[in-house]
């Protein structure tokens, strides 16, 4: 009975969906696995949909893999993916390094491996992110010229331990030093583990208690959106409405605040699929037996304003 | 003659029964394996896919095995997934500060015995059920894993020392492998033929009897609650050694399957006991089954519905061969 259920199962969903509309027919019945740890990310989940869409259109089988956060399992699915001779292997939003072991096998395997937002080691073809030195000198120069007008006092947020936040911080360390009429007044890591919203507007509160005057702070920086909401919570609700406030990252709640107006006032927007585009038109050239290019490459972000 | 015939067959019958109720569960393992040969044969039947499937399924039955410890005395830890990931978190902590790397392994699963020890002696002196005793555990190891690892993935200065449990092979057979055989003979002889084997079967299946009969139910509890924690802490182990690197919540994912395979496992046996045999098959099966649906590309989602279904189906299986009341 058991075995049955399980015959009937796999013949009847085995092997992926079957090509339709394929645009190249030395594409049909590749077979392409997507695997992550995190398909319950709803950037993520977008990410995935959008290369199992734009492959499948190509006619290649795609296979998505979700291990629910579970890292052991993921080197297990990535072991499998291995021996069922798949001819590439995109991972989403997943580092690398964790997986490092499992990867080499897969490279010695001769499998081809693609990184969406995931990160690249050697022996990778590709990985498409976005470039968070980049974006840090971007959202930085936004600040300090546009709305802070090259003088005044900032607050930083950030949390040195993340490796994309660290760019973002390292950025900003870099740009401060050309704006002789900027201050740094503190630099606060926010306690991630205690919910980075929750940990900057507690953060924040204790901030504006220490800097009771109006202008006595001009801006806060926060390498990413969550800060940069909680610190815009507390600074709401304190009635500062002079601070101006900056994230990264474009999420859906720090976009809503920029435009109906509070102390938020910009982030940028990681172009997420921008970055499967990168993946998807590599993964399309390789096993049509074109060269690619390998290496890290950079989606560019976009600056929102209210404006 | 037909009176023989029906003989014959009657008795061909109870022989395909007892069969079945004997080694029902082995005998659909071997049938997903044989269903998996003849589907994928060029990627699955393979002996590196067999080695791959002993490396993956290794964390889990070593895991499996201290939860089968606790089951034997008819109580629960929950609070395995936690410890090994608070194991895990210790072990490359340990590393990363350039500790021994024997030490780093040996520390985080010593700490965890007491930590199992403590379990068990809540329950034990204080009466509390081992459900509530091991959730509150868990919680608590999971707040102190997030505070030791200020939350993040620890991979980074891990010494390649550090990742020789999890990588290296002797005669082409993984260490984790290897390990998780040692294990499970260590553990069938312990269980089945020592004498704190029998008194934890004796604790589970009476504990009011076992007392009359002068059997020492709270030490052997307790030391029951301590090797389960160790042997969760040592996955735990296992499991960063493999990555290279542990996560604060690496272990958890691991408590659902290692009751899954205990419980598939007592299907095994035609009384139904948590046993080490049983577990072993149960673990083989849950990896068996992730491993071939993958390889087969069945979609996530499936691969959950159908290792529920056939989990399910499994116990009802065992209850209705071995003729228990419904």
């Amino acid at each position: 009975m058991i075995t049955l259920a399980a015959a009937l199962l796999l013949s009847g969903c085995s092997g992926g969906s079957a090509a339709k509309g394929s645009s190249d027919s030395s594409l049909n019945g590749k077979n392409v696995s997507v695997v992550t740890p995190y398909l319950s990310s709803v950037t993520t989940k977008q990410m995935v949909d959008n290369i199992e869409r734009d492959l499948k259109a190509e006619g290649i089988n795609v296979n998505v893999v979700d291990t629910k956060g579970d890292f052991g399992e993921l080197a297990s699915r990535i072991e499998d993916i291995v021996s069922s001779k798949a001819d590439a292997m995109i991972i989403v939003s997943a580092d690398p390094g964790q997986v490092e072991t499992q990867l080499k096998d897969a490279f010695d395997a001769g499998v081809p491996v693609f990184g969406v937002d995931s990160g690249f080691i050697e022996g990778m073809k590709v990985n498409a992110t976005s470039d968070n030195y980049e974006m840090g000198k971007t959202i930085c120069r936004y600040l300090f010229e546009d709305l802070m007008n090259k003088k005044g006092t900032v607050i930083a947020l950030t949390y040195r331990p993340h490796p994309g936040v660290v760019k973002r911080c390292e950025a900003f360390d870099e740009m401060i030093k050309d704006y002789p009429d900027i201050s740094l007044i503190t630099e606060q890591q926010v306690d991630v583990p205690a919910g980075p919203i929750e940990s900057s507007r507690e953060i924040m509160e204790n901030l504006i208690l220490s800097n009771p005057e109006k202008d006595s702070v001009t801006a806060v920086f926060a390498a990413w959106d969550e800060p940069a909401i909680g610190a815009s919570q507390a600074l709401e609700a304190a009635g500062r409405d002079e601070v101006i406030v900056t994230g990264v990252d474009g999420n859906s709640q720090a976009v809503e605040m920029i435009e109906k107006g509070s102390n938020l006032k910009a982030t940028l927007s990681q172009n997420f699929d921008g970055m499967t585009d990168i993946v998807v038109k590599d993964v399309i050239d390789l096993l049509s037996g074109k060269e690619i290019e390998t290496g890290e490459k950079y989606a560019p972000a976009t600056l929102v304003t209210k404006e | 003659m037909p009176t023989l015939l029906r003989e014959k067959e009657l008795k061909k019958n109870l022989g395909i029964e007892k069969l079945m109720r004997s080694y029902g569960t082995v005998i659909a393992c071997i049938i997903i394996i044989l269903v998996f040969s003849i589907l994928r044969p060029d990627a699955f039947f393979t002996i590196k896919n067999l080695i791959n499937i002993t490396r993956q399924i290794s964390l889990l039955v070593v895991i499996a095995l201290g939860a089968t410890l606790v089951m034997s005395v008819d109580e629960f830890d929950l609070s395995v997934g936690a410890v090994a990931s608070l194991g895990g978190i210790i072990s490359a902590k340990l590393a990363v500060a350039g500790v021994n790397p024997v030490l780093s392994i040996i520390l985080p699963i010593l700490i965890s015995f007491f930590i199992g020890y403590l379990n068990g002696m809540i329950v034990t002196s204080f009466k509390v059920l081992s459900f509530i005793t091991t959730l509150a555990m868990s919680t608590v190891l999971a707040g102190f894993t997030f505070w030791l690892s200020g939350g993040a993935t620890v991979f980074e200065n891990i010494p390649d020392s550090f990742k020789y449990l999890g990588s290296a092979s002797i005669l082409g057979i993984p260490l984790l492998t290897a390990i998780m055989l040692i294990l499970c003979l260590l553990f069938r002889f312990i269980l089945n033929h020592t004498p704190f084997g029998r008194r934890l079967y004796a604790i589970g299946g009476n504990v009011n009897a076992s007392l009359v009969s002068g059997i020492d139910v709270v030490h052997n509890k307790n030391l029951a609650f301590a090797l389960c924690g160790a042997l969760s802490a040592l996955t735990g182990v296992m499991l960063a050694s493999r990555l290279g690197s542990a996560h604060p919540t690496g272990g958890d994912g691991y408590f659902m399957n290692s009751y899954a395979a205990v419980f598939l496992g007592r299907t095994v046996v035609k009384e139904g006991i948590p046993n080490v045999w049983g577990t072993f098959v149960g673990a083989a099966i849950l990896g068996i089954l992730a491993n071939g649906l993958t390889i087969m590309q069945v979609p996530s989602y499936l691969q959950d519905v159908l290792t529920g279904v056939i989990i399910i189906l499994a116990v009802i299986a065992q209850k209705v061969t071995s003729g228990e009341n419904m």
